[in-house]
């Protein structure tokens, strides 16, 4: 696969269309001085070009916050389907786009969720090029560049924009795209030079290499201890996370007899109930724990399970927490024995 | 009234120091549960009340006064559960904020004058007089939250009432953070969730209003706002308006506990 193709800027809202002519197009839009959040939208000017990280990433739109899972009613149960509404996921980055890859392998691995998978199934998602600012650290961890969770993905070159086309659901749209033009040689060089001057823009990251290490010889590092005791265990952290996944579920009965509905709603890591079991013992009971679980889980754990870390460098954990201990980099640096640092 | 009403569970609600906010959220949604329920007791909306029995008491208002706690008591004594709706009944809310600040007798001197005969009480939830099986707090109480505690103590099963913090409720709605964004003093991470967000939804900061969340970080809090550049003082008194019990303070650093005393 792999095609490339050219279009101008000035064709972009004919290119709009024909995405808006799949299904809903949704893409960041600015909500506040700070923040942006994918909006569905219907004019191309609404489109947020400068947003670089959205308050919820786009696995919103696949594992909803909140989502009925079924309904009983008269001893019959109902499992819900999705309306197979299509979606058009426009403007996604590659650290995000690595985020949706992690959570297509965990919904995908078996027992596969349904609920993810029909609405995953339905989309279409346009990656975007972006150029990192000082919270973007997915150079560490290896996600800066798209290589999965997309069909299409745009390269913002000044007046054009190179698409590369990466599935057949992509490939399937070509026709219906008469701006565009193949990818010539000086297009491509075009091309390579953004993504050179890209991975030089970097100013925020770490030397990943004994991450893995450095997480297993620092869990009593007095680090942990130190960002414990101000962390407010208000769960932002989690949401915000393009490969957070845990969730809550819920039997909401209804007044009448024999119905209701059992929902599933985020749940995080971070709230002291999320460990409580019963004979009520807690295997995380103070914000140390679960701090230095989350961490671990992010920047380690997950490779014991499917050899890969759940971080994708994306900043919103450190954006996000209000007590300002969520700097990823600053602490692996700090583990990492390097002394110089904000504090 | 429905012919079968002698057969349906008896409810009855009760109110005892509070505004009505509870009374009114269940009086807007008697409607929905007239048909499974007889209402026994319910002196804000009906004149014909009786003494007997019932399955579910919701009592409103915190326990201020000994007539309050006589009235607690009786309820108590004819009910299978005991739920406490609002955060008056729940943690005692204002009123016992301001009994965690001033001694009563200051107050209603200060309000009625040193000779008055009024009888009083400092201030508490129901939980802190007679046993009570289910809180569900709120400022008013939340209408679906209500509607589904009922639904579930009318099957006789334990409800679901969420403790998680109000931060949970205002990122699923995908706010911009109030606290981080605009430097309000946003109560949401050590305040229960059950509102929806309301009032960071509409950009303005938590105050508070539906009660701790489960095990609050009131220490990281008040630090937090403090290095905001809140008054250490002001802080505290916002910690505490709505009838957050004093354990939830005593592990906090020693500076802002000198502080507030002074
Ligand atoms: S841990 Fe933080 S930086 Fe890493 S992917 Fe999650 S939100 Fe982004
Ligand atoms: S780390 Fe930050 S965002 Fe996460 S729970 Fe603690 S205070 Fe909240
Ligand atoms: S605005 Fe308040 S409730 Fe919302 S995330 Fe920020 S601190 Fe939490
Ligand atoms: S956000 Fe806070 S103050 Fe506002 S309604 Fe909810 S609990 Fe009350």
């Amino acid at each position: 696969m792999a095609q490339s193709f050219v279009f101008s800027k000035a064709d972009f809202d004919s290119f709009f269309r024909v995405l808006q002519s799949l299904g809903e197009v949704s893409a960041p839009i600015r909500v506040s001085d700070q923040s942006f959040a994918f909006k569905q939208i219907n004019d191309p000017r609404e489109i947020a070009w400068d947003a670089l990280r959205t308050i919820l990433p786009p696995k919103k739109f696949f594992y909803p916050p909140k989502e009925t899972l079924l309904t009983y009613k008269d001893g019959q149960i109902e499992e819900s389907v999705s309306d197979n509404k299509f979606q058009v996921i426009f403007g996604v980055h590659p650290c995000d786009l690595h985020g949706l890859g992690i959570m297509d392998t965990i919904f995908e691995a078996g027992p596969a969720d349904t609920h993810y998978l029909q609405k995953r199934n339905h989309s279409l998602i346009v990656g975007l090029s972006c150029m990192p600012d000082k919270f973007c650290f997915c150079q560490s961890m290896g996600t800066s560049c798209a290589t999965r969770g997309y069909d299409l993905f745009l390269t913002d070159l000044d007046d054009d924009f190179f698409l590369q086309v990466e599935t057949p659901a992509g490939s399937a749209v070509l026709p219906q795209l008469p701006m565009l033009r193949p990818a010539e040689d000086a297009d491509k060089e075009r091309y390579k030079d953004y993504w050179l001057r890209r991975e030089k823009a970097f100013t925020n990251g770490f030397a990943p290499d004994n991450l893995r290490a450095t997480m297993d010889m620092e869990w009593n590092n007095s680090l942990w201890d130190d960002l414990g005791k101000r962390c407010l265990s208000c769960g932002n952290c989690t949401p915000v996370c393009p490969t957070c996944y845990c969730f809550d579920l819920v039997d909401i009965a209804s007044l009448s007899d024999d119905e209701g509905s059992r929902v599933r709603e985020w749940d995080s890591c971070q709230f002291v109930g999320f460990a409580q079991v019963a004979g009520d013992y807690n295997f995380r009971p103070s914000p140390v724990d679960r701090l230095k679980f989350w961490y671990r889980h992010k920047l380690h754990g997950f490779d014991d399970a499917f050899a890969s870390r759940t971080c994708v460098g994306c900043g919103r954990c450190t954006v996000s927490c209000p007590a300002g201990i969520d700097d990823l980099v600053q602490v692996v640096k700090t583990l990492q024995g390097q002394k110089e640092g904000k504090e | 009234m429905n012919k079968e009403s002698t057969l349906l569970p008896c409810i009855a609600v009760e109110s005892l120091t509070g505004c009505a906010g509870e009374l009114l959220v269940i009086l807007e949604n008697l409607d929905k549960l007239l048909p499974f329920v007889r209402v026994a007791s319910f002196p804000f909306a009906q004149t014909a009340n009786d003494d007997g029995p019932v399955d579910i008491a919701f009592v409103e208002g915190s326990v201020s006064n000994p007539h309050d706690l006589e009235k607690l008591k009786k309820i108590r004594s004819k009910s299978r559960w005991l739920v406490a709706v609002g955060n008056c009944a729940v943690w005692g809310c204002v009123q016992g904020g301001a009994c965690a600040k001033c001694k009563v007798s200051d107050m209603l001197a200060a309000v009625y004058g040193s000779d008055s005969q009024i009888e009083v009480l400092e201030s508490k939830p129901l939980s802190d007089h007679v046993a009570v099986d289910v809180k569900l707090s709120g400022c008013p109480i939340n209408t679906t939250q209500f509607l589904s505690v009922t639904a579930s103590l009318l099957k006789d099963h334990l409800p679901y009432i969420t403790h998680k913090p109000v931060c949970l409720e205002c990122k699923l709605n995908e706010n911009p953070c109030v606290l981080i964004e605009k430097n309000l003093p946003c109560l949401g991470p050590v305040t229960a969730a059950g509102c929806g967000a309301l009032c960071p939804s509409m950009g303005a900061a938590c105050y508070g209003c539906w009660g701790p969340c489960q095990d609050p970080q009131m220490d990281a809090m008040a630090t937090i706002l403090h290095e905001k550049g809140y008054d250490p003082i002001d802080v505290i008194n916002r910690l505490k308006s709505f009838g957050a019990p004093d354990h939830l303070f005593q592990r906090m650093s020693f500076q802002y506990n000198q502080e507030t005393q002074a």
